[in-house]
């Protein structure tokens, strides 16, 4: 027995963290393991799963958080997930989180836990805040009646944490007293029946060995699909299957009500029974404030403009504050790029690290203070309760395009960029909701896209510019409703999911919480996303830079430096012609402009010869029933990097220079020259492909990552679909109409 | 003016009139005008009826063409024997009928009246005749143990959660359908007899911010309709019978 105990302790302790949404799982979490987690998905599925290691009396632990869950059914991944890692994967322990202020509910999860078998400790979570309700539990007693120890916690202030490791590891050791089996009775008619289906499967052991065969018996009568896909793989299952169906028609007979409802109320039965042995009610300390600023936020009149406001405010600090950050990051990496270059002897890898490597590490962090500070935002919204708020004051707009109350916040969000946008979908508990958000969520104009607008617009449309830009903002809108219905009726048919959402207590957020969400977003950001965007970027880097053509290098050499001795030569012969100095530096500028713009050219040239110029050249047939000509089919090829390219692309191409040199123009003078034939209505069009398609690699990449890469793909192949399609049909059309 | 019809205490007979739902209006008016006034003229009956008065006039010439009324022109009108006798039956349908939707179906006074006025035109003798058993029968009830007008007090208010009003309360009978919603709720404590409050409806009134057992949960509209409940408090004050 000593020897066995000893073992033990060297052996890891395996945990599961099992709880309600809402009930304060995460905060306990975090108290057992701070900062120390990793975070992957569960294998198949985008639900995170998280996990951490610890050391405590001697014994590593190990913590994993599982989904948020109301029941142990399965009518839902979260659920399957929390069971089967019970059943299968067999923790040491399991620390069943329980809100004391809402116990009842909480506990009936408690109930299906003690029915499937699992060596459990209950963390009573939130406990002051039952306090302050008036609520004295005696956990003692509760623990007694459960069968499982009860440890008073507050897992935001890290209160009750060592007792609870101290149960933990006493439960895994087979040490704690309060720890047994008990039954959940659901009285003698159920109880007859679940007998009868349990002799029916004693009589193969094999399924006793892998399941609790009670609430194996439970779960099938409670009409489970996934238990009786796990009894198929056991001979025995077509006669226990008979035995279920008689038992269930006695039940529903004999209580003329479904087998769900007489289980599910007995199981409140005894919770109720828990209940009244082990908690009284006293006057409240504290008067409850959750309503009374529920009064004014979710008011009839106020609602809307609060929350207009929050999403203000959230949209300005992330956007606009963000951009210092952002500017800094931008020098700094601008800096070091040139350090590197005085560094580095010239030569390919050169390019290939200041431009290629250097520039990409950029084109990454950059969206590190977005990301900063949106998910301190959203951590406030979520920890303080506000989110529930703002997803039932929105929902009745958000639900008519199939969508999710939640879905609402990470929309606005796209209007600054996408990428952190999103990320947030995380809020949204519901996997389908998540992936249509995430799906419509680039027809969100993204900030990036605005300079190509405002180029445009700005040149082609002169006062109307304003109209114009708003209309592209209205259209992206437009589509992505359309497109949420299109992605639902193709992908979802199962219509759209129910809004059973919990809105909890406001509560105080904890900086603690706050900075473990940003933490937590932005390292995941940057070991998730930031490598494959990298790698991406440096690979399109590549396409726009090679293949090198030293033939119009060396053409354009040799014309220049015949140009410079020409010029050296006329301003020579000029001034032995006694031409005042004014006269002669006038030329000299005339003279070097003109070398200037061979030297632009020169690099036009060379652009339209790398394999991103041949790709956008190749493209031709399809940009030219949109009305592009092949400046703008390249601009948007390098475009899919990020839609700032678009411009300094088109600058290039256009021989367009920042406006200092003579012969060179200002962009917007330089796309309107007749000869690029670009008209007002190929303008807007072009402005239209831009909103519509892919907003940017880094889009495509957190798409992947956070939906999974059929989604991203599905979402690549439709946008460019749905931009070339609207192009089209808006290019012809306008054309017809004589503009 | 006669009580309510059922002192007869004989046996009711409901024979077709024969006539048209707004000539059985007609009849039912002028009987009612006699009862109150001394003498009954056109004015009054388009002043009751809100008809013009040419509209009036030409009803009560069909009206006396079946020898139901005497009526001369810019003169009084009466019932003839006869008219007494189908207004009589016309009256007799409308009140217990207002009774049967007053007493039996607990309506407010006035929406009795009215639903009376809208049924007892159409309804068949045969339906008529079992109908007034039926308020017969409550009626030889009312007083004793049973009180089953009562218990189908009860179940009358019951409906679907989203037609309470914010701050009302109500206890839960069932949850319809056979959803996974169904099953969650189920699980979340939404069981028969359950207490359930609507704390507020949202904005632009969907979804629904509930409270149910110490926690808060919003609900959409439709998916509240499923889930019958029954108010605590009852939406409006009633006419108690028996003992209260």
């Amino acid at each position: 027995m000593e020897r066995n105990r000893q073992a033990m302790k060297t052996r890891e302790i395996t945990v599961g963290l099992v709880g309600n949404p809402n009930c304060g799982k995460t905060t306990i979490f975090n108290a057992l393991t701070g900062a120390r987690q990793k975070v992957a998905n569960w294998s198949g599925v985008t639900v995170e799963k998280r996990e951490g290691r610890l050391k405590h009396a001697g014994a590593s632990i190990r913590v994993i958080d599982l989904p948020g869950i109301y029941s142990l059914t399965s009518y839902s991944m979260e659920e399957i997930i929390t069971r089967d890692f019970i059943i299968d994967d067999r923790p040491d322990v399991i620390v069943n989180v329980v809100d004391a202020g809402n116990l009842e509910r909480n506990l009936y999860l408690t109930t299906q836990l003690i029915n499937i078998g699992a060596r459990s400790v209950i963390a009573l979570n939130m406990f002051d805040e039952a306090a302050n309700k008036g609520l004295v539990i005696d956990s003692d007693r509760l623990g007694t009646l459960l069968g499982m120890p009860v440890v008073k916690t507050v897992g935001t202030r890290s209160i009750g944490i060592t007792e609870l490791l101290d149960r933990i590891v006493q439960v895994a050791q087979g040490a704690d007293e309060t720890a047994r089996h008990i039954h959940i009775p659901f009285g003698d008619d159920v109880e007859a029946e679940i007998r009868a289906i349990q002799q029916k499967m004693w009589e193969d052991e094999a399924i006793g060995k892998r399941y609790s065969t009670r609430w194996l018996s439970v779960r099938l009568l409670e009409r489970d699909t996934d238990a009786s896909k796990k009894l198929k793989a056991y001979p025995g299952h077509e006669t226990i299957m008979e035995q279920v169906a008689k038992s269930r028609a006695v039940l529903e007979r004999h209580f003329d009500d479904d087998i769900e409802t007489i289980i599910s109320d007995r199981r409140y039965g005894f919770i109720a029974g828990a209940v009244r042995e082990s908690v009284k009610k006293t006057a409240p300390r504290r008067v409850d404030v959750s309503d009374k600023i529920d009064r004014v936020i979710t008011n009839r009149y106020l609602g809307f403009p609060i929350l207009f406001l929050f999403l203000w405010a959230l949209f300005h600090l992330t956007f606009a504050l963000g951009e210092y950050p952002m500017n800094l990051i931008e020098s700094g990496v601008h800096q070091v790029g040139l350090a590197v270059e005085r560094l580095m002897p010239a030569g390919p890898l050169k390019d290939l690290i200041v431009d290629g490597v250097i520039g990409g590490v950029g084109g990454v962090i950059v969206f590190l203070p977005n990301i900063l500070i949106l998910f301190m935002g959203i951590s406030f919204m979520e920890d303080t309760g506000y989110m529930a708020r703002a997803a039932f004051i929105m929902d009745r707009v958000m639900h008519t395009m199939g969508l999710h109350g939640k879905s609402f916040i990470p929309l606005i969000m796209g209007f600054g960029c996408n990428v952190p946008a999103i990320m947030a979908t995380r809020s949204l508990e519901n996997r389908q909701d998540r992936i249509l958000t995430i799906l419509i969520n680039p027809f969100m104009s993204c900030s990036a896209r605005l300079p190509v607008y405002i180029l445009f617009a700005g040149a082609f449309f002169h006062d109307q510019a304003g109209t114009v830009i708003l209309s592209l903002y209205l259209i992206g809108i437009l589509l992505a409703f359309v497109s949420a219905k299109l992605y639902g009726l193709v992908f979802f048919r199962g219509g759209s999911t129910p809004f059973v959402m919990e809105l909890p207590p406001y509560r105080v957020p904890t900086i603690k919480s706050t900075l473990l969400h940003m933490w937590d977003r932005s390292s995941q950001y940057l070991r998730k996303m930031g490598g494959i965007i990298l790698a991406f970027s440096v690979v399109i880097w590549f396409m726009g830079e090679y293949p090198k053509s030293p033939e119009i290098a060396q053409e354009y050499d040799t014309r220049i430096s015949a140009l410079q001795s020409h010029n050296a030569l006329v301003i020579e012969r000029t001034r032995a012609g006694g031409a005042t100095s004014e006269t002669i530096e006038a030329m000299r500028a005339e003279l070097d402009a003109k070398v200037e713009s061979l030297e632009v050219e020169r690099i036009s040239r060379a652009k339209r010869n790398t394999m991103i110029g041949r790709l956008g050249s190749m493209l031709t047939p399809l940009t030219e029933p949109l009305g592009f000509n092949q400046q703008m089919g390249i601009s948007l090829v390098t475009g899919f990097v990020a839609k700032e390219v678009v411009v300094s692309t088109m600058g290039v191409l256009y021989h367009a220079g920042n406006g200092a040199g003579g012969a060179q123009q200002p962009i917007d003078r330089a796309i309107r020259r007749p000869e690029y034939g670009i008209t007002p209505l190929s303008a807007y069009t072009f402005m239209l492909f831009v909103l519509l398609y892919v907003p940017c690699l880094a889009t495509v990449v957190v798409t992947g990552r956070e939906a999974g890469w059929r989604w991203a793909f599905i979402s690549l192949f439709y946008q460019l679909l749905l931009a070339w399609s609207v192009c089209f049909l808006f290019y012809n059309a306008g054309k017809l109409l004589g503009f | 003016m006669k009580q309510d019809g059922d002192s007869t205490g004989s046996e009711v007979f409901f024979e077709s009139t024969d006539l048209s739902a707004n000539m059985e209006d007609y009849m039912e008016t002028i009987s009612l005008l006699s009862s109150r006034n001394r003498v009954v003229r056109v004015k009054d009956i388009a002043k009751t009826l809100k008809i013009t008065m040419p509209s009036v006039s030409a009803a009560l010439n069909k009206l006396r063409e079946k020898d139901l009324i005497y009526y001369e022109k810019y003169g009084f009108i009466e019932l003839t024997d006869q008219g007494k006798r189908v207004a009589e039956l016309v009256y007799r349908k409308h009140s217990f009928l207002k009774r049967f939707f007053g007493d039996i179906l607990r309506m407010e006074q006035g929406s009795a009246d009215e639903e009376a006025c809208r049924i007892e035109h159409h309804l068949s003798p045969e339906a008529c005749r079992r109908l007034y058993r039926l308020v017969e029968f409550h009626d030889a009830e009312h007083g004793s143990e049973r009180e089953w007008t009562d218990q189908l007090q009860d179940m009358m208010e019951e409906g679907p959660l989203n037609e309470l009003r914010e701050g009302q309360s109500a206890t839960i009978v069932k949850v319809l359908g056979d959803s996974p919603l169904r099953k969650r709720l189920i699980d979340m404590g939404f069981r028969k007899g359950e207490r359930i409050t609507v704390i507020k409806y949202a904005p632009l009134r969907d979804p629904i911010e509930l409270s149910i057992k110490d926690y808060r949960l919003s609900l959409r509209v439709e998916e509240a309709r499923d889930i019958i409940v029954r108010p605590l408090e009852h939406r409006r004050h009633r006419r108690r019978h028996g003992k209260e």
